[in-house]
This record gives structure tokens, C-alpha cells and sequence, in this order.
């Protein structure tokens, strides 16, 4: 064995490494090599120092206050974990629920407005029909005759603007045909021919929202 | 890595793995997680403890090793290794860092727990020369071991201060036997190599005289 391989493998001797050949060639050398022998000697007694280093701190532990902090610490955070869970599931299912509301709540304004329009029909399920928007338009158009005194037009086939309305709410409007004494126009506040006062008429009353009547048509047919 | 129980505390299951241990922990298992803490805490400790100088570093080292594992434990893969060396990797990247924030501030700890000096209770068996000398030596490696290159330094804390096997060290370094050996070969070289001169110097002063 060598000086080198001594420093490599010979240093052991007595301790862990090497099997007993080499450990006996290690011996041999430092019989033999009196640098070695003062190295090996050197090394033991630095060895023995280490040892008693090590042995100092061998029982050395942690504090038991850093073992009550991570278990603080542990708890803190799968609390935290658990509570971020229970968060996220309650926040999809808040939202979730939100969604839900809105669709049924649109879907339900839908159905309403759906059965809004055909009650507003409904009315002419007993002859009416859905104001025309030339109707309306002629009823808008006919402002300047407000202030006028209105005759019941007995040809006409258009909408006449009661006394008093104001043009532009006919909108929603929905078309009654009604049969009535034609003195009974009298009371919208329309002129009428006291001669022909005791006749039946037929008449189509445009209803406004607030279910009063804002215009009277005089159909062709009941002339 | 052996199991390592202090005396009076839990007793630990010893058949239970690592691994499973830290499946449970990770599940919010707060005793399996207490397990494993007891089970590695103390040969941890001591590793910190004798490469960064201090107990206040190592405390904080160590408790920094846990609490990253209690944060992320899957990025424990059992297939690479065991879970012995998986924590002291971990300690040794935060020992790295610590010794490049704050320089070494003290030396290695003497005190034990009970407040009471090691080496005081050798004075009884040695004369008050003999033992101021015996403290000096051993001050003098601890100095030498402390300033030698860090993986160095590892290969002579696990195998000469803690006596562990190639075997072991390998393991709890994740490394080959043969990085060990040559380390510890090297490491014991420049720790030869320094205290010869540190004792020359008082040998040489003396001479002067």
C-alpha cells in the first residue's frame, strides 16, 4: 500500500470502511511508514476530538415550543384549507343559484308578457283585434283636432280621439267592439245626431292600460 | 434513517412508513404529521446544529424544513428516496442560506439543556490546565470544522460528528457511498491540514521564547 492509498483507505483503520485485507495491508504500511504512523496518530487524536464534539450535542432535540407552533401552524392551515373549500363550494353554488333565479325569473317575465299580449287579444277573443299602427298613427295624427268639436265619423274605417286624450299612449292598446245606442256617444263627449240618437251602432273602442277608452272607430260594417 | 424517539413522548409506530405517514398528514392528519415531526426532528436538529453554529439557526432551519413539508408534502415522491433525505435536503438548502444572509455568529453550542457545560463535567476528572487545554483543542476543531467548504463539512458532521455509516450519510445526502468517501477523504485532509497549523503556531511561539 501506498502513502496515497494509506491516506484514502488507512485512515478507517479500526473504524467503519475497509474490508480485512486492505485493512491489514494499512496496517503493514504503518508499521512500515513512519509519515503515516504520524498522520494516523494525528488523525485518531482529532478523531477522539470529533467524537467528543459529537457526543457534546448526541441527545440535542428540539424545543418543545417549535413542536406546539407546528402543530398551531398545522391546525391553521388545514382550518384555512377546509374553510377555503367550504368557500369556493359556496360561492359555485351561490352563483349557481343565481343563475337559476335569473332564468326562471326572465322565463317567468317571458310567459307573463306572452300572457299579457294574448290577454290584451284576449279582450278581442269577443270580436276585438290588435290595433293597426296606421290606426294609431291616424290617432296620433289627429292632435290638432283635440280642441275641436269631435263628430263620430260614421265612414270612417279610422280611430277618433276621444275629448281629453292625449295622442301617444295608444301603444298597448287593445280594439273593443262594442254595441251601443248611438246617443251613448254622447257620454265619450262626442257630438251626436239627435235624429239617429235611438240607433244601434257597433263600435270599436280603443282601449288604452288603464282599461279607459282613449278612441272610437266607427267600422264600414255598422254603417 | 432509524426512527428516533425521545424518551417519554409518543410512542411511534414504527412499522407505520414515512409515506404514509405523510399521505395521512397531508390529509389534515395532525398526529401523523406530530409523528413524523418526532421521528426526524432530533437527527435534523443535530445536523443544523453543527453546520450552522448555533441553536437559535437551527431551531429556525428546522422548523423551516417542516413547515415546508406540511405546505406542500406532495413534492415528496417516494420513488427518488426516502424521507429522511428528502428533509435534509431541504435543510441543507435552507442552511446555505442562512450561511450566505447571516455570517456564522456564534460557535457551536456547548450548553446543553440542563444549562450546564459538557466539558464541565469532564473537569472533574482532569486538572484545571488539563482541561483549559482540552477546551482549547476542541475549540479549536470546532472553529476548523466550521470553516470547512460546506459539502465537506456535511461528510464530517454526519460521519464523525453524528458517526453515521457511508451508508447512511449517503442516504440522508442522496448521494453515492463513493461522494462520501471522498469527501470525508478531502475533508479530512483540510481539517488536518488546519488544526496542523493552528498547533504549530503556539508550538512555534513557545519555541521563540
Amino acid at each position: 500500500m501506498t502513502c496515497e492509498e494509506f491516506e484514502i483507505a488507512g485512515l478507517d483503520l479500526g473504524g467503519t470502511a475497509g474490508n480485512s485485507a486492505q485493512e491489514q495491508e494499512a496496517r503493514e504500511h504503518l508499521r512500515e511508514c513512519a509519515r503515516c504512523s504520524a498522520l494516523h496518530d494525528n488523525w485518531q487524536l482529532l478523531r477522539d476530538d470529533l467524537h467528543a464534539i459529537g457526543a457534546e450535542t448526541r441527545d440535542a432535540e428540539m424545543s418543545g415550543r417549535v413542536e406546539l407552533r407546528l402543530r398551531q401552524e398545522f391546525r391553521t392551515q388545514h382550518k384555512t384549507v377546509k374553510m377555503r373549500r367550504a368557500a369556493v363550494i359556496t360561492s359555485w353554488g351561490l352563483a349557481a343559484a343565481a343563475v337559476l333565479v335569473v332564468t326562471v325569473s326572465w322565463t317567468n317575465w317571458q310567459h307573463a308578457k306572452r300572457n299579457g299580449f294574448d290577454k290584451n287579444f284576449g279582450v278581442a277573443v269577443a270580436g276585438s283585434q290588435k290595433v293597426a299602427p296606421e290606426a294609431k298613427n291616424t290617432a296620433n295624427d289627429e292632435t290638432v283636432s283635440v280642441d275641436e268639436t269631435l263628430v263620430a265619423s260614421n265612414d270612417g274605417g279610422e280611430f277618433t280621439l276621444l275629448p281629453g286624450d292625449v295622442p301617444g299612449t295608444l301603444e298597448n292598446g287593445a280594439v273593443v267592439q262594442v254595441r251601443m245606442q248611438r246617443g251613448a256617444l254622447g257620454a265619450f263627449g262626442l257630438a251626436v245626431n239627435e235624429e239617429r240618437a235611438a240607433d244601434w251602432i257597433q263600435v270599436d273602442l280603443l282601449v288604452g292600460e288603464d282599461g279607459h277608452p282613449e278612441a272610437v272607430r266607427f267600422p264600414r260594417s255598422a254603417n | 434513517m432509524t426512527a428516533d424517539v425521545a424518551p417519554g413522548e409518543m410512542q411511534i409506530d414504527s412499522i407505520v412508513k414515512d409515506d404514509v405517514l405523510l399521505r395521512k398528514s397531508a390529509r389534515g392528519d395532525e398526529e401523523a404529521f406530530t409523528q413524523l415531526y418526532r421521528r426526524h426532528q432530533a437527527p435534523l436538529f443535530r445536523f443544523a446544529l453543527r453546520m450552522a453554529g448555533n441553536r437559535w439557526a437551527a431551531e429556525e432551519i428546522v422548523q423551516d424544513v417542516f413547515m415546508t413539508l406540511m405546505r406542500d408534502p406532495r413534492k415528496f415522491d417516494v420513488e427518488r428516496g426516502t424521507l429522511g433525505g428528502y428533509l435534509y435536503g431541504i435543510a441543507r438548502n435552507r442552511i446555505m442560506k442562512h450561511q450566505e444572509r447571516l455570517p456564522r455568529e456564534l460557535p457551536l453550542e456547548l450548553e446543553v439543556e440542563d444549562g450546564n457545560s459538557a466539558l464541565a463535567r469532564l473537569s472533574e476528572e482532569k486538572t484545571p490546565a488539563q482541561w483549559a487545554e482540552l477546551q482549547q483543542r476542541r475549540e479549536m476543531v470546532r472553529e476548523a470544522v466550521m470553516e470547512l467548504p460546506m459539502e465537506f463539512r456535511e461528510a464530517i458532521v454526519l460521519c464523525e460528528l453524528e458517526e453515521m455509516s457511508y451508508e447512511q450519510a449517503a442516504t440522508a445526502l442522496e448521494c453515492p457511498i463513493g461522494t462520501i468517501r471522498s469527501r470525508l477523504h478531502r475533508g479530512r485532509a483540510l481539517l488536518l491540514a488546519k488544526l496542523e497549523i493552528l498547533r504549530d503556531a503556539p508550538k512555534r511561539v513557545s519555541a521563540g521564547r
